[in-house]
């Protein structure tokens, strides 16, 4: 069996025959394990069931009049807008989709925004702040393994995604009631209930995409949502210190409840996000009817039994991974203050800084996907990447110099690293054991996370920035050794992970042959 | 304004007398020759035998070849004198009838006079009270509406005598105001904790400044003192002796180290002329806890140095008596905290600390913890490098040479 190119993840051949991926990992988890498989699903004759739904909708009034009493049955008479077969309808759905994702990365990243005013108004230390980003991963730990299962068999994928909205919306309605109620521990649940929707809500919006975009625009849908996710965490960043302001303002005094309204205003663009769950199941329904399209499904298959099969360059890959994110993360979740202490930035200046990583990586993210697309060699990216990153902490660590330059370099990098690394993991496992990789791949990172965030925020508290930059230089350097190891480990055993894009090619049709 | 002995601006290196360098030698020999390291501290409250006690705190710290005299009193606002000489042997001479007349000069004095290489002093003659209610500007000058200062000159001050602690070598002033209509200070005191060093380290408490046997710490808390607002922002003024006609120059170093005062980068400096003189050094931070950890670190805002010419400054005796009534003064104005954050409120407790010293003000320097982190994980990566290239060049020899069989 061949090696093949759409194994890889979000992988896809586009109609000109240009290999491009995107790679979607979205600050807090990535949603890989889904995509993987759903891409996989999505290709070949899924193509013509479009065609021959068409097909059908142009020339079977029949069918129309029995399924859906309210379109009309003439295909001129309905309009492209309100036909599931037209573009436009699709990027009605595309809109929905985006925003569908919006809130909960919007509202993320709301502590990171809000840094100084949750520590003082909460009067919590900056540990007990990074228990906000700590209670949202732990649920993830687990559900990094079954956000898949439970779209596909319980829920399916429109109550699924409505569910995961509610969790998304009742979480945050949660932590600013913590906020309005003076009750820390409150937020914490807040957050928790927040993260039980937040990555499966992305799982469920994948889904989506995969269900109503599988074809040629798959790989631009992708990205679009990619784009949206960063748009959400950038203008999170940028907007909230604002709106505290302006709520502050309004009541004439800062303190917990001006916090807590603050993030309640903040909590609208989840409420907005369900109105598209809502809506996106109802047109899906539609569609379904209309066109006899399959609920989406994310066809993962979960064995935590193969775990124990897993080789070590993977064992290598998930070490880079966590030990990479973790000095990513946690940083721009603590960023701010150390903007505005060390370099004397001001608020606003320290906001944009901190966001220019979800900045970056928007539209560098396709470009480097299709730049390793076209070399190959994952692992050289995947060491340029760590040491540009290594060299960025050193520089925000040891010097004065312009932190514009190091976290420019940190958002390339880091887009450089999730379009190189991901896919290794196609390379490296059988192709049933995928969903199991990946799924364990988002947990231990979400564990990483999780634990790192509170290390930091003690670290902080007690030794300050410069030690905690050093903190995040030695998880990097780890993360180094581990790719110096994984190249070694991969040439000694004559891997496949540093082929260049003609080795791969060439290997490919040798097993064609 | 420093008399007409010998220079007393600058701390300069002069050449031993011959007398001198044997003296060095000998008393010097288990503590090192290399600079003053090391400090014989003593702590000593001169006592007035003529009247009531008052509070004259001699700390005299003697090295090798230098002796450093700090003077701290009370009569008056409270005050500090910095005097080092050239000799371990000089010794500081009161003259109580002087000293408490309405014309001081001349009442202190150090023995011989023609050793002292340099003098300054420090006066902290107010406490500002500010209403920063209104104020949203963080860093908004002055932070609001000023309520009527407390002048520090009409404060009593406890028994310095009874304050000594000997073992951490440090005294504490303790006051509150004379006439206190309100009843403000009923249960509050404004306390000068002053502390010396025989030797360098850093103390457990933040804001962890770097001493060494050439400095003495003072600790300022203003604890337990009913504020007059909900969110009032303390301030004082301090007074230094000015350079002829100029104000000391004051500096503010901009470090990538914040290990020992988490997400403080700045270190402020008040330098008495060139280096090597006296100074003054604080990081700009104040703590609204006792505990002094970072969720109640409050930033302290720093006016430039004024001369004080507007305004009648109170006479600080001591000052008086040793400079004459000729210096003139430069005023600063500290304020802790901002409308927002934390404050005064938290706990009724305001602490700032700064270091009084001659010399080349304590630089911090990388920790080693620090170091061996970075050399670890550098290094480790770097040597995996390097065994991972010779590993593959090996490797690849042997490919090589399989290649012709094949």
């Amino acid at each position: 069996v061949s090696l093949a190119l759409r194994d890889l993840p979000w992988r896809h051949v586009s109609e000109s025959g240009h290999v491009t991926t995107f790679l979607i990992e979205l600050g807090q988890c990535s949603f890989f394990s889904e995509n993987i498989p759903a891409s996989r699903s999505s290709t070949g004759p899924m193509e013509e069931d479009d065609e021959e739904a068409r097909a059908l909708l142009e020339g079977g009034p029949s069918e129309d009049g029995r399924g859906a009493p309210a379109v009309p049955a003439v295909p001129g008479a309905l309009p492209a807008l309100c036909d599931p077969s037209r573009l436009a309808h699709r990027l009605l759905v595309l809109l929905l989709m985006c925003f569908l994702g919006f809130g909960s990365y919007f509202c993320y990243d709301n502590p990171a925004a809000l840094q100084t005013q949750v520590k003082r108004d909460m009067q919590v230390n900056t540990t007990k702040f990074m228990l906000l980003y700590a209670w949202y991963s732990w649920p993830n730990v687990v559900l990094c393994f079954f956000g898949g299962f439970l779209i596909d068999r319980v829920f399916g994928i429109r109550w699924g995604t409505i569910i995961f909205s509610c969790f998304v919306c009742i979480g945050q309605v949660i932590f600013a009631l913590g906020g309005i109620f003076n009750a820390f521990w409150l937020m914490e649940f807040g957050r928790f209930v927040f993260g039980v929707g937040g990555e499966s809500l992305a799982v469920a919006q994948n889904t989506y995409a995969v269900g109503w975009f599988k074809g040629k625009e798959l790989n631009l849908v992708f990205g679009l949502q990619l784009s949206m996710a960063r748009i959400g965490s950038t203008v999170n960043m940028n907007l909230m210190g604002w709106l505290y302001s302006k709520v502050e303002a309004s009541l004439g005094s800062a303190g917990h409840t001006t916090l807590g309204i603050t993030l309640m205003i903040g909590g609208i663009t989840c409420i907005l996000s369900l109105i598209c769950a809502l809506v996106l199941a109802y047109l899906d329904q539609r569609a379904e009817r209309i066109l006899h399209k399959a609920q989406g499904k994310t066809g993962e298959v979960i064995k935590l039994t193969d775990v124990k099969d897993f080789s070590l360059p993977l064992w290598l890959i998930f070490t880079i991974c966590v030990c990479y994110y973790v000095a990513v993360f946690p940083f721009i979740g603590l960023g701010k203050v150390f903007f505005t202490e060390k370099f004397g930035f001001s608020s606003q200046e320290a906001s944009a800084i901190n966001s220019i990583v979800y900045v970056i990586s928007a539209p560098m993210s396709p470009i480097f996907g299709l730049l390793v697309d076209k070399t190959g060699r994952n692992i050289i990216w995947v060491l340029c990447a760590v040491v540009t990153t290594l060299a960025a902490h050193i520089m925000l660590a040891f010097t004065l110099w312009n932190p514009w330059i190091a976290m420019c370099l940190l958002g390339l990098s880091y887009s450089l690293l999730a379009c190189a690394l991901w896919p290794m993991v196609a390379f490296v496992v059988p192709e049933h054991q995928l969903g199991t990789a990946y799924g364990f791949m988002q947990s231990i990172q979400n564990l990483g996370l999780a634990i790192v965030s509170i290390i930091a925020g003690m670290i902080l508290d007690t030794r300050g920035y410069l030690f905690l930059e050093v903190f995040f230089i030695a998880c990097v350097s780890l993360s180094l050794l581990a790719v110096v190891l994984l190249y070694v480990v991969n040439r000694a055993r004559g891997g496949n992970l540093n082929y260049s894009a003609r080795q791969r090619e060439e290997i490919k049709l040798s097993h064609a042959e | 304004m420093c008399g007409s002995e010998g220079p007393r601006w600058g701390w300069g290196h002069h050449a031993p007398g011959p007398t001198l360098l044997l003296s060095v030698l000998v008393s010097a020999a288990p503590l090192g020759l290399l600079g003053e390291e090391t400090r014989q501290v003593s702590l000593e409250v001169i006592p007035n035998r003529l009247g009531p006690p008052q509070n004259l705190l001699h700390i005299r710290a003697v090295g090798t070849s230098s002796t450093l005299h700090y003077v701290w009193g009370t009569t008056g606002p409270p005050a500090a004198l910095l005097v080092a000489t050239s000799t371990p042997h000089s010794t500081l001479a009161v003259n109580w009838s002087l000293l408490l007349s309405p014309e001081p000069d001349g009442g202190l004095t150090v023995l011989p006079t023609d050793s002292i290489r340099f003098s300054s002093a420090l006066v902290f003659t107010r406490l500002f009270e500010f209403d920063s209610t209104n104020t949203s500007e963080v860093s908004a000058k002055p932070p609001g509406k000023p309520y009527a200062p407390y002048s520090l000159a009409e404060f009593s001050w406890n028994n310095i005598s009874d304050f000594l602690d000997p073992a951490t070598l440090s005294a504490t002033f303790r006051g509150h105001p004379i006439h206190d209509p309100t009843g403000a200070f009923a249960n509050g005191s404004l306390a000068f904790r002053v502390q010396a060093f025989p030797s360098s380290g850093r103390p457990a408490q933040a804001p962890r400044l770097l001493h060494s046997a050439d400095t003495c710490q003072l600790e300022v808390a203003l604890l337990g003192a009913r504020p007059r607002g909900n969110r009032s922002v303390f301030g004082l003024e301090v007074v230094t002796l000015g350079q002829g006609p100029d104000c000391p120059s004051m500096q503010e170093q901009r470090s990538i180290d914040d290990e020992y005062a988490p997400a403080v980068f700045q270190l402020n400096q008040l330098l008495w002329g060139s280096l090597p003189s006296g100074f003054v050094q604080w990081r700009p931070v104040a703590f609204s806890q006792r505990q002094r950890g970072r969720d109640s670190a409050l930033p302290c805002r720093t006016s430039t140095l004024h001369p004080t010419l507007e305004y009648p400054l109170p006479q600080s005796a001591i000052v008086r008596a040793f400079f004459g009534s000729q210096a003139n003064f430069c005023a600063l104005n500290l304020t802790f905290g901002a409308s927002t954050g934390p404050g005064y409120w938290d706990e009724n407790y305001l602490s700032w600390s700064m270091l009084l010293g001659v010399g080349t003000p304590p630089v911090d320097s990388l920790s080693p913890l620090i170091l061996g982190i970075m050399a670890v994980a550098l290094g480790a990566p770097g040597l995996m490098l390097l065994a991972g290239g010779v590993f593959l060049l090996l490797g690849q020899k042997q490919c090589s040479e399989y290649q012709p069989i094949n």
